[in-house]
């Protein structure tokens, strides 16, 4: 039997519905969310995965919570632990990069990960699964091994968090005796074949947000006479097309590190059933995506001119637009990762995956298009499970 | 006697009795029938209790009731003067009342006539045969208010006397006749302490107010509201610290002394006035200029009666100036907004200035109930705002909070968010919104001014769409209202308070009042957790109010409220237990801690000195 938390999330429950496929029998650990069971949520989540009826059996939902003494379940995690858990695989955390939300963030990233290996000490699990982050790092440049690492500055308390997770966990999963395999995925999308995802933050939220304004602006010129939208330097062209005057500060080298979510499930699959031993694995994309290629990606798409990327020094003393007041603000978050110099070493993965003919596709316009027309298809997630 | 309509019941028994349809606070006018019987009966709200009562068989159709259901022409004034701030519709009940009476009087029914006694004959002789009644649907609307720790208490007879020589009579008959009495300043107390088996003083008619302008002030008769002297004020450029609006202000002086977020500048209890006139229980006449009145300006940490009934109050006014404007500075952290606050206290900066919490920034703007449920979600979860500085100053103030603090909203894009308000919680925007989350919380991009024309196109502010928030019916009626500047004004609402009701538009209020030193944020912090933890414990719903720093920022009045279903016995019963652990908690900290005083002492010596409470 197998403990899975987070199984709720993006890469849990692809993990789940893999588990599922490969016969495993799993407890999934999962929370109630506005008024909608653990077990309902697991069952919706199963549907929209496609797991098949005949392998709902070998699945059950625990409704509990990580940050609270006993995941707060009734009579206790006794129950967990009746079955026999063999593995567990902790792939819950809170991904907020909010500082303010710092004492969520430790509760569940760092007392859940305590909870969960007082947990594992309890029932004699032999092997622990830790879904981290590639950006453990923190923010550098140049090669990231895979080791523990202690760096000085995090982009983010999420990253602060992580960082903080893996060494607890070797240290107690050391002295406990039990195999530990970390995983550090950089930044997951959809899925590269069918573009289905769960999640639509990080490479979804400027072309959300594009459209979304863009949207905005269109209303603004055909209801209200265009004057906010021409405040704002947008209009639309004679071929129909919409111009918005975005300058995007990027660097000159370094991209978006992105792997699709069906190469992160079967990495996964491939490094927990053949790296039996345990270690840090990242699993990354050799070929960053510049910014340039999602900005020319993103116009093509939907009909969008006007958005170009530009050093930093064109940009100083510049007054911005409203429009690029958006971007800028969301480069300060997500900037590091836009721009990323750092190379995500892969010596211990890439033996695992290459031996499985696994490889990161690169994200071509095609499976960019995929991608964002299911995104958009489904209300960026809204309507996903009405 | 048509069937009862349980929501119709529903709604009379909700009236809150916060006195909203006795003001006519949105310039859409008064309820005719109140306006010149006086007595509460006649205004929706008397009338709602009356519709309550005769449900419940506290009284019969008597001769005042018919004449009270009578009198309403069903005009509809109080439909959205009550809808404004407590999203109920009276207009159906003052119908239904108008309904039961007329039926029972097609069936041949015979009104009861409440036989006048020989005090009746008396009271009516000092007052005039209107103005003293025993009517049983007179006496029911002053038995009751919506706190949940008192009963119904009927008194034998109302009374509305007309002038101080009047109610020193009638005080003076009180007494020989062996009679309790309690002053109702405008007929109703949200406090729930003022009623009497005897006789009810409705001071309504005492309504004289005279502006001095060369002194700024005004001198106030007991039946004159907050709202009306600052109306008053107003016209001629001068603002008195006023407390909730339909309140008197000469009863709010006595009860509680006037605190509110004007207090950062104007002060508190004895700062409001320099004068005033009292009768005392003997029914002599006494001012306090005279040196050989009472002391009413000491404090004694007890409950002691109220120095006598104020006939008159010479209040202070302050001067306006034309740059005055209100601004918000939001906080995610509770600790640093109140250190804002009483910075600004320190450095006397602005005239109004208090520390909001979630409840009141969701519930003021909001015109209905379910837009502020999602606001006061929205506000922390996507914009990162639990908490707002909101403060009122001229340029200068403005400036120089501007300067402290960085990011604020200011009533440019208050307006904007207020009357765009609805769009504000679009999940799309929102999710938007939560995007710029970093470091830094969203709220301060979305401050940023070339944000302007974003949030603009955003939330297409206006009259219309925030209208669409309320009834279908109603829409019309609100775009006038926000059509008018004032309605998004944040000087204007403040100074007048006329939302300040809607925080108890969903329940209740029971608010407890703290001095306590600002700089203390371990005692503070320590406050509003007990308050919280007492709430969960007993399931009430609650929430930090607001805290205004007092005396340059060296104390503060800090308001935590718990909001409970009056009409509900089981919440009744909640805050009665959690009452229990609050009364000698409260006592206790008291005691040990010289800096903290609740207002359960400074009720009745609302004209003592703020510095023989606050330094005690």
């Amino acid at each position: 039997m197998i403990l899975l938390t987070g199984g709720t999330g993006f890469l849990g429950a692809h993990i789940a519905a893999d588990l599922l496929g490969s016969g495993e029998r799993i407890v999934l650990l999962a929370r109630s969310r506005r008024g909608v069971s653990a077990a309902d949520r697991v069952g919706r989540l199963l549907d929209w995965l496609g797991v098949p009826a005949g392998s709902r059996g070998n699945v059950e939902v625990a409704e509990g919570c990580l940050d609270q003494p006993g995941f707060g379940l009734e009579p206790g995690p006794a129950e967990l632990t009746d079955g026999g858990i063999s593995e567990i695989i902790h792939c819950a955390s809170n991904t907020s990069f909010a500082e303010r939300r710092r004492a969520e963030l430790e509760a569940v990233n760092l007392g859940g990960l305590e909870r969960i290996l007082d947990l594992a000490e309890r029932s004699g699990c032999r092997r622990f699964h830790l879904v981290s982050t590639a950006y453990v790092a923190g923010l550098t440049s140049g090669d990231c091994a895979e080791k523990l690492v202690s760096p000085t500055v995090f982009t983010n308390i999420y990253e602060e968090t992580k960082c903080r997770a893996e060494w607890i966990a070797v240290e107690r999963c050391s002295k406990a005796g039990i195999r530990l395999s970390i995983y550090r995925p950089s930044i997951v999308y959809g899925h590269s074949e069918t573009g289905r995802s769960l999640l639509f933050n990080a490479l979804y939220y400027p072309v959300r947000t594009a459209l979304f304004l863009k949207d905005l602006c269109e209303k603004d010129i055909r209801e209200s006479g265009g004057k906010k939208a021409a405040e704002m330097g947008v209009r639309i062209e004679a071929d129909g097309w919409t111009v918005m005057p975005i300058r995007i500060r990027a660097g000159d080298e370094g991209g978006l590190n992105i792997i699709p979510i069906d190469f992160f499930v079967r990495a996964f699959r491939a490094i927990r059933e053949d790296a039996a031993d345990g270690g840090i694995f990242h699993i990354v994309n050799g070929r960053p995506t510049r910014i340039e290629d999602i900005i020319a990606y993103g116009q093509t798409l939907f009909h969008i001119r006007g958005f170009s990327a530009c050093p930093a020094q064109e940009l100083e003393g510049e007054p911005r637009n409203s429009l690029e007041k958006v971007y800028e603000t969301y480069l300060e978050a997500y900037g590091p990762y836009i721009r990323d110099r750092r190379i995500f070493g892969t010596e211990r993965a890439d033996p695992v995956l290459e031996r499985r003919g696994i490889r990161c596709p690169e994200l071509t316009y095609d499976i960019f298009k995929r991608c964002m027309e299911y995104g958009v298809q489904c209300g960026w997630g809204s309507r996903l499970f009405i | 006697m048509p069937k009862t309509d349980d929501d119709v019941l529903k709604t009379a028994a909700q009236c809150r009795h916060y006195a909203m349809c006795k003001i006519d606070y949105l310039g859409t006018g008064l309820c005719p029938p109140g306006k010149k019987y006086h007595y509460v009966s006649y205004y929706p709200q008397g009338r709602m209790d009356l519709y309550a009562a005769l449900e419940d068989g506290l009284i019969p159709v008597t001769e005042g009731l018919v004449h009270i259901a009578e009198s309403c022409s069903l005009c509809g004034v109080c439909d959205l003067q009550c809808h404004y701030v407590t999203g109920l519709r009276p207009l159906r009940v003052m119908k239904a009342l108008k309904e039961k009476v007329e039926a029972f009087l097609k069936a041949g029914g015979k009104p009861e006539a409440a036989a006048a006694d020989e005090p009746l004959r008396r009271l009516r002789g000092i007052v005039g045969p209107d103005w003293a009644t025993n009517d049983p649907a007179i006496l029911v609307t002053y038995a009751n208010d919506p706190f949940p720790l008192a009963d119904l208490k009927m008194p034998r007879y109302v009374v509305l006397p007309g002038n101080r020589d009047e109610l020193v009579a009638v005080v003076r008959l009180a007494n020989e006749l062996g009679l309790p009495y309690a002053v109702r300043g405008n007929g109703a107390s949200v406090f729930g302490f003022v009623f009497s088996e005897g006789i009810v003083l409705d001071m309504q008619r005492m309504r004289h107010l005279s502006i001095d302008p060369d002194t700024w002030t005004a001198a106030v008769g007991p039946g004159i509201t907050s709202f009306e002297l600052q109306q008053e004020a107003y016209r001629r450029g001068l603002r008195v610290n006023a407390a909730e609006p339909a309140a008197t202000a000469c009863g709010n002086i006595v009860c509680t002394g006037i605190f509110s977020p004007w207090s950062h500048a104007y002060g508190t209890a004895a700062d409001a006035f320099i004068d005033m006139e009292f009768v005392d229980s003997q029914g002599g006449v006494f001012r306090l200029n005279d040196k050989k009145s009472p002391n009413v300006y000491a404090f004694v940490n007890s409950v002691i009666p109220a120095p006598g009934i104020c006939t008159e109050a010479v209040v202070r006014l302050h001067p306006m100036t034309e740059d005055e404007d209100g601004l918000l500075v939001p906080f995610w952290d509770f600790d640093q907004a109140v250190s804002l606050a009483r910075e600004l206290g320190r450095r006397r900066i602005g005239l109004a200035v208090a520390v909001v919490g979630i409840h009141y920034m969701a519930s003021f703007p909001s015109p209905s109930q379910g837009l502020a449920d999602r606001l006061k979600e929205v506000l922390p979860e996507t914009l990162g705002i639990r908490y707002a500085v909101f403060a009122i100053g001229d340029r200068f103030a403005r400036e120089s909070i501007r300067r402290l603090a960085g990011t604020v909203i200011d009533s440019g894009l208050w307006r904007t968010l207020t009357l765009g308000l609805p769009r504000l919680l679009d999940p799309e925007w929102r999710e938007l919104a939560a995007g710029f989350e970093s470091g830094r919380p969203p709220y301060e991009v979305l401050c940023r001014p070339e944000m302007r024309p974003l949030l603009e196109a955003v939330l297409r502010p206006s009259p219309g769409t925030i209208a669409s928030a309320v009834e279908e019916d109603l829409r019309q009626a609100y775009v006038e209202l926000y059509s008018q500047e004032r309605f998004s004004d944040m000087v204007w609402l403040n100074m007048f308070r006329i939302q300040s009701s809607r925080m108890s538009r969903r329940k209740h209020m029971f608010a407890f009042l703290i001095y306590l030193p600002l700089d203390r944020h371990d005692l503070i912090n320590h406050i509003n957790s007990e308050f919280d933890r007492i709430a969960r414990a007993h399931a009430i719903d609650h929430d930090f109010g607001f805290i205004t720093p007092l005396d340059n920022g060296k104390r503060a009045v800090l308001e935590y409220d718990y909001y409970i279903d009056h009409t509900d016995p089981s919440e009744r019963e909640k805050v009665r237990r959690a009452m229990a652990e609050i009364g000698p908690w409260l006592d206790g900290l008291e005691e040990t801690d010289k800096s903290v005083t609740s207002i359960k002492c400074v009720f009745s010596q609302g004209c003592s000195r703020k510095e023989n409470f606050l330094y005690r």
